[in-house]
C-alpha cells in the first residue's frame, strides 16, 4: 500500500502506477528508492509539480512516432493519473547526442530560469560513445548533482538504455557502472534503465522496445521508460512519507 | 596578406583552443585555459570579432557611404552564413557516412543531428533559419547574427556614438533580467549562445578597439585597469579550479545576473573575459619576440579565421569519430591535436597562397589565349 503524498488526502493514498504487461519488470530492476523532499513538499502543499526533463535523444523522443509519445509526455499523464488532483508539468529539454558536460551547462540555465521542483537527468549514452573518460564523466555529474542539491532541487538520474549492440562495449559498461556508483554514494534516485530493458529483452524476446536502428526506443520503449520512471518516483515519494519525521 | 598583429594572434589562439575544447573527453582539454577561467575561448572569439569590425569600419570602410557600408557588411554576413550552411551539411554528411559505413546508427544522434534524419522536413527549414543548430556548431550561427546586425552597430557608431554602448547594454540587461533568448525549432529549446546577450561583448570589442570613447579611456588607463584585472582573473581561476558556482536559490532575482551562465553570458563571465583582455592586451609583442614561429603560425590562423573555423569544426568532429572508433587514448589524442593543428595551418596557408597567386597573376599581363575554348 502506498501512502498519500498530499497531507490532506492521507486517507486516499495513490498507488504506484501499475506497469503494463509488456513493461512489467521487478521493482528491484528499476531503482532503489531515495528521498525527494522538494517534490514531497510541493505535493503536501497541493502545488503544481514542475519537472525539468533534460538529457539527450531518449528525452527528446528520437524514434518515437510523435512528440506526445516521448517519455516526458507519457510520464506527465501517468503521474497526473497516479497523483490524482495534482497538476504535473514536465518541460522537455532533450538535445540528441549531447554529452553530460554540455547538458550540465544547460541544467544551470534552465534551473535558474524555470526553478523546477525536480530534474530528471537522462545521461551516459553519448559520453560512452564519445569515449569520455569515466572519471571525467563522474566529476561532471557529481559537481552538477551537488549544485542541484545545494539549490534544494530534487534530481533523478535516468541511466543508459540496454541495447545488445553496446552491451559488450567496455566504455558503455564503465559509464553505466559509474552512474550506479555516483547514485549510491550521493544517495540519488537512479533509474536503472539498462537493467529494466535487459530484463524485458531476456524474458520477452519477441517484444520490440527499440526502433529499427536497434539503438533508439520506439513508442513502446518510451512507454516502458515512462512507466519505469513513474514507478521509481512514486515508490520514492511513498518511502519518504512512511519515514518517521524527526524534529 | 596582413602583417602579424595582436588581433590575429589572439584569434589564432582562440581557434586552436576551440578546436581542442570541441573534442569532448580529449586528454589535452585539461590544458586549455577554461579550466582556470570563468570565461572561455568563445568569449575571446566574439570579442575579437568586434575588434576586427572596428578596424574595418575605421580603416578600409571609413570612406564608404552608408549604403555601401551596409552592403559590404551584409555581404560579409552572408558569406559567413553560407559557410555555416556548408559546414553544417558537411558535418551531417560526415555523421551519416560514419554511421553508414560503421553500421553505427547512434552516430546520427550526435550533436543534435537526429532531427535532420528523423524529422527532415522541419529540420531543414530550421537549419536554413539557424533555429536548428548542431552542438559544437553553435558559435558560427551567433557570429552570423552578429554580422547581420553589424551595419546597425557601424551606423550607430558613425551617427550616434554615445547611443551604441547604451543600446547594446540595454538589450543585454533586458535579456538577462527577463531571461529572454531566441527559440530553437523544430527541437524545442533556446540558442546555446544567446545573441541578445552575446552582442554586448561583440560591441564591447568594437568599442575597445577604437582610440576614442571607451577604447580611448581603456588605453589611457591601461596600467590601472590591468592591475585591477589581476585580482579578478585570480578569483576566476580559484572559482573555476574549485568548481564553485552560485546557487540560484540563494542569489536574488534576477538570478541570471549572479550565476555563471554561458548561454546568457552572465556578468561574471563577461567581467572575467574583459579582465583577461586587460591583462593580456599588448603582451603580443613580448610573446612574438619570445616564440616567433608559433606566434606567426597563430597569426596565420587568425588571418584566415573563417576558413580555419569551418575546418576546425569538421576536424574536431573527425577527432570525435576517431576517438569513438579507436577509444580515447592519450597517444591518439596527441595525434589528433598535432595533425589537426597542422592541417589548420595548411588550410590557412593554402588560402593565402591562392591570394598570392591571384595577385601575382593579376600583376602580370596574361598572354593571349591560344584557344578560344580554354
Amino acid at each position: 500500500m502506498i501512502a498519500a503524498p498530499r497531507a490532506e488526502d492521507a486517507s486516499a493514498p495513490p498507488a504506484a502506477p501499475p506497469m503494463s504487461p509488456p513493461c512489467d519488470v521487478p521493482a528491484t530492476d528499476i531503482a532503489a528508492p531515495a528521498t525527494l523532499p522538494n517534490v514531497t513538499q510541493a505535493l503536501q502543499k497541493g502545488e503544481k509539480v514542475r519537472i525539468l526533463a533534460i538529457g539527450s535523444s531518449s528525452t527528446l523522443g528520437s524514434g518515437a512516432s510523435s512528440k506526445s509519445r516521448s517519455y516526458p509526455s507519457q510520464l506527465e499523464s501517468i503521474l497526473e493519473h497516479a497523483l490524482k488532483g495534482v497538476e504535473v508539468v514536465i518541460l522537455n529539454r532533450g538535445v540528441a547526442g549531447e554529452v553530460a558536460e554540455t547538458t550540465a551547462e544547460r541544467i544551470k540555465s534552465e534551473v535558474a530560469l524555470r526553478k523546477p521542483d525536480l530534474v530528471l537527468w537522462q545521461l551516459g549514452t553519448n559520453d560512452a560513445l564519445a569515449r569520455i573518460p569515466p572519471q571525467d564523466f563522474e566529476r561532471t555529474v557529481r559537481s552538477t548533482l551537488r549544485w542541484l542539491k545545494e539549490n534544494q532541487i530534487d534530481v533523478v538520474l535516468v541511466g543508459v538504455q540496454y541495447t545488445s549492440r553496446l552491451s559488450r562495449d567496455p566504455n558503455y559498461i564503465a559509464i553505466r557502472d559509474s552512474l550506479q556508483k555516483i547514485a549510491a554514494e550521493e544517495n540519488i534516485l537512479y533509474v536503472r534503465r539498462y537493467d529494466a530493458m535487459r530484463f524485458i529483452a531476456q524474458t520477452r524476446a519477441n517484444l520490440q522496445l527499440m526502433a529499427g536502428d536497434n539503438f533508439h526506443l520506439n513508442d513502446l520503449g518510451y512507454q516502458c521508460m515512462a512507466e519505469h520512471v513513474a514507478h521509481a518516483l512514486i515508490v520514492s515519494l511513498f518511502v519518504k512519507r512512511m519515514r518517521p519525521i524527526h524534529n | 596578406m596582413r602583417a602579424p598583429n595582436e588581433i590575429d594572434f589572439w584569434r589564432g589562439f582562440a581557434l586552436v583552443t576551440i578546436f581542442v575544447n570541441h573534442i569532448p573527453g580529449i586528454y589535452f582539454e585539461r590544458f586549455t585555459y577554461r579550466n582556470v577561467s570563468l570565461s572561455d575561448s568563445a568569449e575571446l572569439f566574439v570579442f575579437l570579432a568586434g575588434c576586427s569590425m572596428r578596424i574595418l569600419v575605421d580603416g578600409a570602410a571609413r570612406a564608404l557611404p552608408a549604403q555601401w557600408l551596409v552592403f559590404r557588411l551584409e555581404a560579409r554576413a552572408f558569406n559567413v552564413y553560407v559557410a555555416q550552411m556548408v559546414v553544417t551539411e558537411m558535418a551531417i554528411a560526415l555523421l551519416a557516412a560514419t554511421a553508414f559505413f560503421l553500421d553505427a546508427p547512434y552516430l546520427l544522434d550526435w550533436h543534435n543531428a537526429s532531427a535532420v534524419f528523423n524529422d527532415p522536413v522541419r529540420a531543414h527549414i530550421g537549419l536554413v533559419l539557424l533555429t536548428h543548430q548542431l552542438g559544437y556548431f553553435n558559435i558560427l550561427p551567433l557570429y552570423v547574427v552578429l554580422l547581420f546586425i553589424a551595419p546597425i552597430v557601424a551606423l550607430l557608431h558613425r551617427h550616434a556614438k554615445a547611443l551604441l554602448p547604451f543600446v547594446s547594454f540595454i538589450i543585454y540587461a533586458f535579456a538577462l533580467i527577463f531571461g529572454v533568448n531566441l527559440p530553437t525549432w523544430p527541437v524545442e529549446g533556446t540558442w546555446f549562445l544567446n545573441p541578445l546577450t552575446w552582442q554586448f561583448i561583440y560591441v564591447l570589442g568594437f568599442l575597445l578597439a577604437g582610440t576614442d570613447g571607451i577604447g580611448g579611456f581603456a588605453r589611457r588607463h591601461r596600467s590601472v585597469l590591468s592591475r585591477l584585472a589581476i585580482p579578478v582573473v585570480l578569483l576566476g581561476a580559484i572559482i573555476a579550479f574549485s568548481d564553485f558556482s552560485p546557487d540560484p536559490v540563494d542569489v536574488p532575482e534576477p538570478k541570471l545576473l549572479f550565476t555563471f551562465d554561458k548561454t546568457f553570458l552572465s556578468p561574471a563571465r563577461l567581467i572575467h573575459s574583459l579582465a583577461l583582455t586587460a591583462i593580456f592586451a599588448r603582451t603580443y609583442k613580448i610573446i612574438a619576440a619570445w616564440i616567433p614561429r608559433p606566434s606567426e603560425f597563430l597569426c596565420l590562423l587568425g588571418r584566415n579565421s573563417l576558413i580555419v573555423f569551418c575546418a576546425l569544426s569538421l576536424l574536431s568532429l573527425m577527432g570525435q569519430i576517431l576517438r569513438f572508433i579507436f577509444g580515447g587514448h592519450v597517444a591518439l589524442d596527441a595525434l589528433i591535436v598535432i595533425l589537426g593543428i597542422l592541417l589548420l595551418g595548411f588550410i590557412a596557408w593554402t588560402a593565402e597562397w591562392r591570394d598570392r597567386l591571384r595577385a601575382k597573376l593579376a600583376s602580370k599581363p596574361l598572354s593571349p589565349p591560344h584557344s578560344a575554348a580554354f
